[in-house]
């Protein structure tokens, strides 16, 4: 009984230690992380018109394919890839997906404005300021009917991050070169390899979601993500930074099975070896 | 002729067994608190091993460890994982240990006559477990590796006369860089534990002459009140040791992240500091020692230097002629304000040291030096009244 008491007195102290030093100190650290808004209630023009497809498809041929490509209708961007380096420091997306991607409410105001969408004044995208709020909903009706309905993770990065981001130990490299990016965003963004394990899911779901409301002065743009597609992302950046988690738990589980029996076999043998002691 | 018999004749086998583990009596009045000096021989053990197979694919260059480290080991090793995590969580795990070790021997005053030695080489072994520990953190070469030991080195520079040179010497280099790495990765992968094992070998060898001490802090008739140390202490060693193992594997596989800081897996950046600094959880309290005397940076860094030193002299601090803490009312009283102070300590250290923190930061600092003053009062007042009855205890 005795012992059983000093042991409880242990476990009080290291759980207040560890509450003090963990879950506590994190929290005073790094204070609360704010709600994700995938609303972007922000954002004040409203898209109330429903876009038709076929107009939308020529509109996208006139204004958006001097720059951007469609893979998923064979459209090539009639800019090339250099030149446009070039002329914007970086590469710009292929718009095959970015419906299913990007919320309809964002991509509409990112048409209108794209530096007060993305929060980011030197956002390489003009303004689409010769389209009616009529031919742009035509060009997001447009984008969704050619968008994959079920995007996965991989595909969410791939559209939304590599331009600029790194993964090294996926051996993907940016899309935009080094020097262009530095131009552009000042800095060469990070590489998103360890992502997933360094930051917590909380902070990666808000900075993704509104990157200055977590890291304000930073020029990663907002990039107006869906909650399924953040979700998505997120999932994906953990699962390459923590490859083999699947392992790690199944292994776990029967090692500590395996010292269980451990604890009863060790047990029974003090028991014994003990009974002759008075 | 059986082959324990043919060693037998050459090495002398079963003698150096009977008189090292059979004829060894430890008290029987003894709990489960003084398993911990095995666990701890387990511990090393374990890290020994980990960090050897760590050692087969880490690389200690600033350009290549945080890759070797996190991408080859962490996700291209078979089972590299599993060391990684073992070595890291063993590491602060091994903290944990030696922390109740030495507040056993304080409560149970195993520190006084005659086992000076024992504790003065345990003391060491602490240090040389902080040394390991600290050079260890770099090798992973992660943002909180760099600017843990960019902040610590940095300390050294206000020693009197040769600080700022020392502070280079140990850096090789006028920040910590390439150079540090590769000190640190000698330091400890060779030197500490090559020392480490030496100083076990001394400790255990001295615990051996002088005996264990025990709950009551009385000498023992060996024959009557001790038990063999083989197999009766070591049997209940091994349940203590799988109960532990259990709690260990549990945090190796299911709660890492405690010993794993999530910063340090971005890699080292010398011209980005983070918002936090902070060491690892057990040396937070030292660390708070030294920020808690906030209005002079001198001042603290002599504390701090007191703090980790003063235990060393525990023996000369408190001669009070009663052994163990069970039958001294005013040090309990004293001993539960420590511990209590030191986990206070720990917990701020990882805090910010403004307002309210820094306050109560200064206080338990005090508190910290209070528990070394009030040891040779308590014993003064102890040593009047055992004067006064006969303590047939002692």
């Amino acid at each position: 009984m005795k012992e059983i008491k000093i042991l409880f007195i242990i476990a009080i102290i290291v759980l207040i230690g560890y509450w003090g030093i963990e879950p506590f100190a994190h929290h005073e650290m790094y204070g609360n992380i704010p709600e994700p808004d995938f609303k972007y209630s922000d954002l004040k023009y409203k898209l109330n018109i429903q876009g038709n497809p076929q107009e939308g498809e020529s509109l996208f041929k006139q204004n958006c394919q001097s720059c951007h490509s469609l893979n998923a209708k064979n459209l090539k961007a009639l800019m090339d890839k250099d030149t446009a380096q070039n002329a914007f420091n970086v590469v710009p997306p292929d718009l095959s997906n970015i419906a299913a991607i990007v919320d309809h409410h964002f991509l509409f105001n990112f048409l209108k404005n794209p530096q007060e969408a993305t929060k980011n004044p030197k956002f390489a995208m003009p303004p689409m300021s010769q389209l009616s709020d009529k031919q742009i909903a035509d060009i997001i009706a447009f984008l969704s009917s050619v968008a994959k309905k079920d995007i996965s993770g991989a595909e969410v990065i791939k559209d939304g991050c590599t331009r600029c981001h790194s993964i090294k130990y996926k051996k993907i490299t940016a899309f935009t070169k080094e020097n262009y990016l530095k131009k552009y965003l000042g800095k060469v963004p990070p590489d998103l390899s360890l992502k997933g394990r360094s930051k917590d899911k909380e902070y990666l779901e808000a900075f993704i979601n509104n990157p200055q409301s977590v890291l304000p002065g930073t020029s990663m743009p907002r990039l107006g993500l869906t909650e399924e597609s953040t979700q998505k992302a997120i999932k994906y950046l953990e699962d390459i930074a923590d490859p083999h988690k699947e392992e790690r738990n199944k292994i776990g589980f029967w090692v500590i099975v395996y010292m269980l029996i451990g604890v009863v076999l060790t047990y029974a043998w003090k028991k014994k070896v003990w009974k002759s002691v008075k | 002729m059986r082959f324990i018999d043919w060693l037998d004749e050459r090495l002398a086998i079963r003698k150096i067994i009977k008189i090292t583990l059979i004829d060894y009596k430890v008290p029987k009045n003894i709990n489960f608190l003084w398993s911990f000096g095995m666990l701890l021989v387990l511990m090393f053990a374990i890290l020994f091993i980990s960090g050897l197979f760590l050692l087969m694919y880490y690389k200690p260059d600033s350009k290549l460890a945080f890759d070797s480290v996190n991408k080859t080991i962490m996700m291209d090793v078979s089972f590299g994982w599993l060391f990684r995590h073992v070595h890291a969580v063993g590491a602060s795990i091994v903290f944990l240990l030696l922390y109740i070790h030495i507040a056993r021997g304080i409560f149970y005053g195993s520190y006084k006559a005659p086992r000076e030695v024992v504790w003065l080489t345990g003391y060491i072994l602490f240090i040389l477990f902080s040394a390991t520990a600290f050079t260890g953190y770099l090798l992973p070469w992660g943002q909180m590796s760099y600017w843990a030991a960019q902040t610590i080195t940095t300390l050294f520079e206000k020693i009197p006369f040769i600080g700022p040179d020392l502070v280079i010497w140990i850096r090789g280099d006028y920040a910590v860089a390439d150079s540090t790495l590769t000190r640190f990765f000698a330091l400890h992968v060779v030197f500490l534990p090559v020392l480490i094992m030496i100083f076990m070998g001394l400790h255990l060898y001295a615990v051996r002459v002088v005996g264990s001490n025990n709950e009551d802090g009385k000498k023992i008739d060996k024959e009557k009140e001790g038990v063999p140390f083989w197999p009766v202490f070591m049997s209940k060693e091994f349940f203590v040791m799988t109960v532990f193992l259990t709690f260990f594997f549990y945090l190796v596989f299911f709660k890492f992240d405690f010993a794993m800081d999530k910063i340090n897996f971005e890699p080292a950046n010398p011209l980005q500091t983070p918002t936090h600094i902070y060491p690892e959880w057990y040396f937070l309290a030292y660390y708070e020692v030294l920020r808690g005397f906030f209005f002079s940076q001198n001042l603290g860094l002599i504390a701090f230097a007191l703090s980790m030193v003063l235990i060393a002299f525990l023996p000369w601090l408190d001669k009070s002629p009663i052994v163990s803490g069970k039958y001294r009312p005013l040090f309990k009283v004293a001993f539960w304000v420590f511990v209590i102070d030191f986990l206070v300590l720990t917990i701020l250290g990882k805090l910010p040291p403004t307002g309210i923190y820094a306050w109560i930061g200064l206080f338990a600092s005090l508190v910290y030096f209070g528990f070394f003053i009030s040891l040779p009062i308590i014993a003064r007042i102890e040593k009047k009244k055992f004067r006064g009855t006969t303590d047939e205890r002692n």
